[in-house]
Order: structure tokens, then sequence, then C-alpha cells
């Protein structure tokens, strides 16, 4: 079989994931075994069909299961927030078309060499500052500066920001990954970069920190320096650089939590989640993480199925706040289980391993590290908020890719993918010549 | 009273997708036992770690060792025979005008490259010719270090550079 006949092939289980979704979600909430299923169901795969076309006319050669693993995952998304609220359904599904718009855009204009990217690094890398100083302008959201609004849109730069940063330290640390090892100084057994080169390394852990003030958000802080130490260790072999890095953000951090009452709080909450007076408190408090617990403790090994998880009663505060964002594996965990949620973490294990089977094989080293960095950060995202929300470190915002309810996040994402898939195809045509 | 499709529903969707999980992972299996990576060996033989970059650390070719000359052998360059060879242990500047290694070749800007040793290694650097400088074929943007069989090519004229060892 061919990439993309693979493909093909492999957007049929995701559509019929979706239909069986929906189907389930309908008989849990109408007792009702309606056809209109079916129709999601063709509709989820005409669109599939539409970018699989495109990508068969575009990137041939590009690696085959990384847009079916994505559509699963639309799947997820889209099935838990129609049982969550219809009009989100409804947001998310146009939104996921118009992620799907981006893609092909990303793609086509990308096709010819995506290594043009690096002639504009450095005003790349100032969009993605400014994107990410935007939200400053506005008000705060539970204490974090992270989404700006311009009329009814309003949208969290940090997702694009991400892809911003990841371009530009690939194209940087392509230059002088190499200076950075060869002039580096012994001192009390850690080696230091040359200080020359030491300055732009400087420049963004104090980015990092700065941003860790600015918008006084831990989650998208580790994303960005996560993926920063990720893609120097990988450029320069050198774990020192990695140490001295996470030193430096464990410093920053633990001022910020000195100087931060909002961090402060958040990392009480989720180290004592079911103390009483945290739990009952109004703002700041732990019941999010304690209820976001609860619920996945209900889900047991197989779930309480489609529809049966308790999000709302009555008009009371919703059991689970925020389920459709950052608590939105709570709810997969609830009515899938065990089972459902390790396959969510599952599929995204897959992305991983493809995003780095693609950086492995890709000969330039532009394209290593982008699809390094891009694969990272993805995965940290992932680690972030699923780790939030099973309490292994604490809450914070950001969304679950493809999953959670939000435009941004999905198109952005829709972009890091057409830059993995662009990376992908060039490396396994090289790699099939030969 | 549609309990059991529900409930049936919700086994089937686990099942379609753990089908799914465990066909994708198959090939990501057979790509793990194809070596370190999974395709033709072409990655392997450019360069040698794991991560198919060249290790940044492993270029002190020239330390301690003061009999090793890094050259630049002459491949194809007008007005050369093959084989002929420049010391550039000590750094050298290529073009047209009056340098090191001079080149009679029309497409060469007057001072056109660099090359500088810093430390144990030999860094190549375009200083903003016209028509560029390619290091294995890709264009050369910034400072790179040679390592031995790197190709370079300034217009028609190509050098391979080896590291004296």
């Amino acid at each position: 079989m061919t990439a993309r006949n693979r493909e093909l092939f492999a957007l049929i289980p995701a559509s019929l994931l979706l239909t069986a979704g929906f189907a389930a979600v309908f008989i849990q909430r109408d007792d009702l075994l309606s056809d209109l299923s079916l129709t999601y169901g063709a509709i989820f795969l005409a669109l599939c069909l539409a970018a699989h076309l495109v990508l068969r006319m575009t990137l041939p050669d590009a690696d085959p299961y990384l847009f079916p693993l994505v559509a699963v995952l639309a799947c997820f998304g889209l099935v838990m927030l129609y049982r969550l609220d219809e009009d989100f359904a409804r947001d998310q599904a146009q939104w996921f078309v118009v992620g799907l718009i981006v893609f092909t855009v990303t793609i086509v204009a990308l096709r010819r060499d995506h290594r043009i990217l690096e002639r504009y690094r450095y005003v790349i890398a100032l969009g993605g500052i400014v994107l990410l100083l935007l939200p400053r302008l506005g008000s705060p959201v539970n204490g974090a500066y992270l989404s700006f609004s311009a009329g009814p849109i309003s949208f969290q730069p940090a997702e694009i920001a991400k892809i911003a940063i990841v371009i530009f330290l690939a194209s940087y640390l392509r230059d002088t990954r190499q200076v950075l090892v060869v002039g580096a100084r012994r001192f009390a057994g850690i080696t230091f970069p040359p200080l020359k080169h030491l300055g732009p390394l400087l420049a963004v852990w104090g980015t990092a920190m700065a941003l860790l003030f600015v918008i006084q958000d831990l989650g998208s802080s580790v994303m960005f320096f996560g993926g920063f130490l990720a893609l120097v260790y990988v450029a320069t072999n050198r774990i020192s650089f990695v140490v001295i890095g996470l030193g430096l953000f464990a410093l920053g951090a633990r001022v910020l939590y000195a100087v931060r009452p909002t961090i402060e709080a958040r990392v009480d909450a989720w180290l004592n989640p079911f103390d009483p007076d945290l739990y009952e408190r109004e703002v700041g408090g732990s019941y999010q993480i304690a209820q976001s617990i609860f619920s996945q403790a209900d889900g047991g090994f197989f779930g309480q199925g489609f529809g049966a998880a308790l999000v709302q009663l009555g008009d009371n505060p919703p059991l689970l706040p925020a389920a459709h964002t950052d608590l939105i594996y709570a709810v997969i965990t609830d009515e899938l289980g065990l089972l459902g949620a390790v396959a969510v973490l599952l599929v995204y294990l897959l992305i991983v391993q493809r995003g780095f089977k693609t950086a492995m094989l890709a000969t330039d080293s532009f394209s290593k590290l982008l699809a390094t960095g891009l694969t990272v950060v993805l995965a940290l995202q992932v680690f972030v908020i699923v780790g939030g929300v099973t309490k292994l470190i604490p809450l914070t915002g950001v969304t679950l890719p493809f999953i959670s309810y939000g435009g941004s996040s999905i198109v952005a994402n829709f972009i890091l993918l057409a830059l993995l898939l662009l990376v992908s195809d060039r490396a396994r045509r090289e790699a099939m010549a030969t | 009273m549609l309990e059991p499709v529900s409930v049936g529903l919700k086994f089937a969707f686990l099942a379609v997708l753990y089908l799914f999980l465990l066909w994708v992972s198959r090939s990501a299996l057979k790509d793990l036992r194809h070596g370190a990576f999974g395709g033709p060996r072409v990655a392997t033989t450019a360069a040698p770690d794991a991560t198919g970059m060249y290790p940044a650390s492993s270029l002190a070719a020239l330390e301690g060792d003061h009999d090793v000359v890094p050259r630049l052998v002459v491949e194809s360059v007008p007005g050369l025979g093959r084989g002929m060879s420049y010391d550039v242990a000590e750094g050298a500047t290529l073009g047209r005008g009056d340098v090191e290694i001079q080149l009679e070749d029309p497409f060469a800007s007057s001072q056109h490259a660099r090359l500088t040793r810093q430390g144990t290694i030999i860094v190549i650097e375009d200083l903003g010719s016209t028509n560029g400088t390619y290091l294995n074929d890709e264009l050369l943007r910034g400072p790179q270090p040679l390592h031995a069989g790197d190709r370079v090519r300034i217009g028609d004229s190509t050098f391979t550079y080896d590291d004296g060892t």
C-alpha cells in the first residue's frame, strides 16, 4: 500500500468512531436511535477526504498516519463537545473547517520548500512575542493573561506563538549549534557555552521569564521553555545546557511563586485539593481539580458510557467547571473509563512517535530541529494539561490539542500538523530515492 | 430502552479505536525493527549518531596533534589540476582577488569565502558573495564547521575538505 492509500484507509475507522459516538450520545439523551449520526459521520468523512485529496496532490510522500491520528482526536473533541453543549460542537465544527482551510493554505504556500521560513526568522520571532504580549491589553482570566479579544472573536495567542518560536529557534540553532559547543568552557564541573553565544540563549531564558511574569501562566511558560531546552539539547548534545536552563527556570518560577498570590493559591489547591477550606473557596480554590478527580474515579475501567457523565445538576454551579476546555480529559475518562483515556494518550504518543521519526529521517538540520521542536511542544502541551487534570502537576489552563473547545487552538495545531507533514514529505522522498 | 445499544456502541467505539491504534503502532514497530531510522539507511551513512546530526562535540580531530594538517583538495577548479590541495591550518580566504586561494572563476566574488580556525575546527563563512557558497550542495548561511569529506562549491569550482587525519 502506498502512503496515501494507507492514509485513506485509516480515515474510515476515524469516521466510524464519530458515527458511533454521536449515535451513543443521541440514545443517552433522547432515547432515540437517529440516522442523524450517520449524516454527521458522512460529513466528517467528506471533510477528511477533502484534506486527504489535498495531501495526495501536494505531499504524496508525507507520513500516512499523522492526519488520521489527528482526525481521531478531532472526533473525540466533536463528540464530547456535542454531548456537553450543542452550541460548542457547532462552533467547534466550524473551526475544524477553518482549521482544514488554513492547513491547506499552509501546505500550498510552503510546498516547494518550507525552508524559506528560515529567511523570515526574526520577523516570525518578533510576531510571536508581540502575539504573546497582546493579552496584556485585556483583563486577566483567573489571574492569567491568556486570551485577547477583538470584537466578538477572542483568541489565545500563545497557541500561534508556540509555532513561531519553534521556527525561530530551529533556524537560529541551526546556525549556531556548532559554535555553542566548540567554544564551551568548563567551570566548576559544568560546561558553559561561550559568552558571545550565551547572549541569545539568555535572551530566550529572559523572554520565558518575562512571559511568566507578564501572562502569569506557568503552563504556557513550561511549554515554551521545555521546547527551547529540548531543541538546545538536540542541537548540541550537551546535557549541561539543559541542567543550567532548568536551574534558571526553577529560579524564576520560585520568585514568581513568592510574589504572586494566584500562583501560590494554585499550588496549594494542587497539594491539598480535598482540604475543605480550599474546596469551598469561591475564587482560586481547589473545587475544579477535586471535581476533576472525582469524575475520573467515577469513570472506572470501562466508563459510564457516552453522555452519562454528570457535568451539571439542575441550575447549580457546574460540577465540572470548564468541562469543555481544561477538563475535557476528565469528561472523556468519566464516559469511556481508563480504557478510553489511555487510548487518547496513545493517540498522542503515536503522533509524537511519528513526529520524532520525521525528525530522524530529515536530512537538513533546520528540518530536523523544526520537526523535533513542533513535536516536543505538542507533547508538552498534552503533558501540562493532562498532568494538571490528573493532579500530577498544578492545573493550568492550556488546551488539549485538537480536542478542547477553542478556535485558535484548532487552527494553530493544524498549522503545526501542516509543517510536520511538509518536513515529512521531503524527508521520506529523499530517503526513498536512495 | 435502548440502553443495551448504548452500551454496545461504547464497546464498539473502544474496540474500533484500539484496532486502529494497533494497526498504526504495528507500522511504528516495523520502523523500529528496521533499525534506528526505519527507512533506507541513507541517513545513517550521512551522519553517525542516533539523532542523525553530526555530533557537535566530537570535532576535536585536530586537538593536540600538530602533524595533522587540514586541507582543501581541488576536485574541479578552472585552471587547477584535480587532487592539488591547499593547507588551511591557519585559515584562508577564497576569491577572485588578491587572496590566499585564488579562483579564476567568473562566478566568484573577489573576497568570496573565508576559512578560519576556531580552536580545533575549521569554520567556513561566506563573505557576502554575489553568487553564494555551497556546502554539500546546500547554500551556506552563517558560519559552519567543516567535516572530513564536505564538498565546498563556489561558482564552477569544487573542493573537498580533508581534515588531515
